[in-house]
């Protein structure tokens, strides 16, 4: 039988994370490792990566968006009742996760960031933020299949195992979706990815005007880093692409070293940045929350202290 | 064209308290709020009746003390409100919410069903596309342009998706989730204050539903997230700026 720890991604980065989050899980409960493929090429290569079996998705037609493959894997789970299905946590991949839990009567815990087995019981003690990010919540799903959906970059990818056999089985095809697609535009690549970097300088709204994202730029630049921003210099402002900004519903970053220029720091941009491993803060607000979640607050007037910088980081680094 | 659009009344985020020891939540003094991303989808509904005409009804399920909410919800233009309320609605988990909407919902004429993409509270992001399958009708999620082409009657649907934006046709009914980005909502004129008092609210009771809904994911605990930071403050002068870069330098992260 099918049933077993089970992965969905859309694509194939996010497929080998969950591979590697499965893996001991499937492990500790005796059970198979099932993925889902969208090409045999990838069903071959999941396989490779630990699963044990791959349950290969036919192709959809031009106007089927990917959710159209709703039917055939709640089709497939209610054959197989896995016994945890893991879904990477894309946009669409959270709209599917929900759409096949309401369709199995089971709990999903949206953006699960991290679980552990609860040996006893067999449940996943699964944790996710709530409150924008001010808080933990942890739970178990006590229903079948126990569902989550996972962020990306949540799991390193699963290691290559060459020896590594597995089956593949074929799932019927996707019946005609009510929701068709008309037009699609790949987002062109605006801006390098703000999640590889290893230094970010973030302009928030203490920025008074877009010709002064020059000068967070020019700290960037001497420090080898990237420039990104908080929500309302995206999406509002539209001074700077939506790939950098970073927040709870924006990238979430690690960086070594976060430097927050006139960035507030409302909660849901904190939970954006809370992996970084120094966040040093400059702010003309002495109360601004940002400090709460900084290693280093510089009380003062941005357009003072990051020339100075800009100097200071110059003279040390030698350029 | 009907369109029904959904809200939660949730705790403002911003006024909840962590104890500095047991890292519990303190919610004394916390006010409530439509939830941030649900004020949008109100106002795309009421933008789609200034456009095409029809009936705009706002719906939320909660304990009967939000009631108090669909003042606020009406004020925004909704000609009347559906109240889904019951004692035990608090602290709902996503399924249960879900399958509370869908066993309402399905005695209402709608064409159209509008939710915000997540909860300012818990963001579980569900009961939109989890509405949809219940009451099986199809979904277009994370929508930042919405039009209604009504020869076809379908609605055109632009979605802001991780890599791609992709523009879907979905024949009517249907349920939308629409991002901030889709509006800006209109704040609420004062006789428009005024006369939310005076719309009507179908009030639908757990009697009047004639189920019970367990949850299905049960929380263990809810803590304040911690983050362990140095919290040092610092002046503008080259002396505190040297004794900072000193210290990312000790740290290696300057290279």
């Amino acid at each position: 039988m099918m049933a077993g720890i089970w992965i969905f991604a859309e694509n194939r980065e996010q497929t080998l994370e969950l591979i590697n989050a499965g893996w001991n899980l499937a492990d500790e409960l005796g059970v198979n490792l099932v993925a889902f493929a969208l090409t045999e090429q990838l069903a071959q290569e999941y396989i490779k990566y630990g699963t044990d079996e791959v349950l290969l998705l036919p192709p959809l037609t031009q106007e089927q968006p990917l959710e159209s493959y709703v039917p055939v894997i709640v089709e497939a789970a209610r054959n197989a009742d896995p016994d945890v299905f893991f879904i990477g946590a894309t946009k669409r991949g959270k709209e599917m996760a929900t759409r096949i839990a309401a369709s199995l009567n089971t709990g999903l815990a949206t953006e699960c960031n991290a679980f552990a087995l609860d040996q006893e019981k067999k449940l996943l003690v699964m944790e996710r933020m709530i409150y924008g990010g001010k808080a933990v919540q942890k739970v178990v799903c006590t229903t079948r299949p126990q569902m989550a959906t996972i962020p990306a970059r949540t799991f390193e990818l699963a290691p290559l195992q060459e020896a590594k056999e597995g089956k593949i089985i074929r799932l019927t095809a996707a019946p005609p979706s009510p929701v068709k697609i008309i037009n699609r535009n790949s987002k062109v690549q605006e801006a390098v990815d703000i999640t590889e970097a290893k230094i970010i300088v973030s302009v928030g709204r203490g920025v008074e005007k877009k010709e002064d994202i020059a000068l967070a730029q020019e700290l960037a630049s001497i420090l080898g880093g990237t420039v990104g921003c908080s929500r309302p210099i995206a999406e509002e402002l539209h001074w700077l692409p939506e790939e950098v900004y970073m927040g709870i519903s924006g990238k979430k970053v690690k960086p070594d070293l976060y430097i927050g220029l006139g960035v507030s720091g409302q909660i849901q941009h904190i939970t954006g940045i809370r992996d970084s491993k120094i966040i040093l803060a400059i702010n003309r607000d002495e109360n601004a929350p940002i400090f709460d979640a900084a290693d280093y607050g510089i009380v003062g007037d941005l357009y003072d202290v990051v020339p100075n910088l800009i100097k200071a980081f110059s003279n040390v680094l030698k350029i | 064209m009907k369109i029904l659009t959904c809200f939660k009344w949730v705790n403002d985020e911003a006024d909840i308290k962590v104890a500095a020891n047991s890292h519990e939540l303190i919610f004394d003094r916390v006010g409530y709020k439509i939830s941030d991303y649900d004020r949008n989808a109100i106002e795309e509904a009421v933008r789609l009746q200034e456009q095409h005409g029809g009936s705009v009804a706002v719906v939320t399920v909660g304990a009967p003390a939000a009631k108090q909410s669909l003042k606020d919800a009406l004020s925004r233009g909704p000609g009347k409100a559906c109240f889904i309320n019951d004692p035990s609605f608090v602290n709902l988990e996503p399924s249960q919410t879900i399958a509370i909407l869908a066993d309402a919902l399905s005695k209402q004429e709608y064409d159209l069903i509008i939710c915000g993409e997540g909860s300012s509270d818990l963001y579980a992001q569900q009961v939109g596309p989890g509405l949809a399958e219940k009451l099986g009708i199809p979904c277009a999620t994370n929508v930042n342009k919405l039009t209604y082409n009504e020869g076809n009657k379908e609605i055109i649907a632009e979605r802001k998706l991780d890599d791609c934006v992709e523009v879907v046709t979905v024949p009517l009914p249907a349920l939308v989730t629409v991002l901030p980005d889709i509006n800006a909502p209109r704040i609420p004129t004062l006789k428009q204050v005024l006369g939310a008092a005076k719309k009507p609210v179908e009030n639908v009771t757990l009697d009047a539903l004639g189920q019970n809904y367990e949850p299905r994911l049960q929380t263990i605990s809810v803590l304040g997230a911690t983050m362990e930071r140095r919290h040092l403050k610092f002046g503008t002068e080259p002396a505190d700026i040297k004794v900072i870069i000193d210290a990312l330098l000790k740290e290696g992260i300057l290279a």
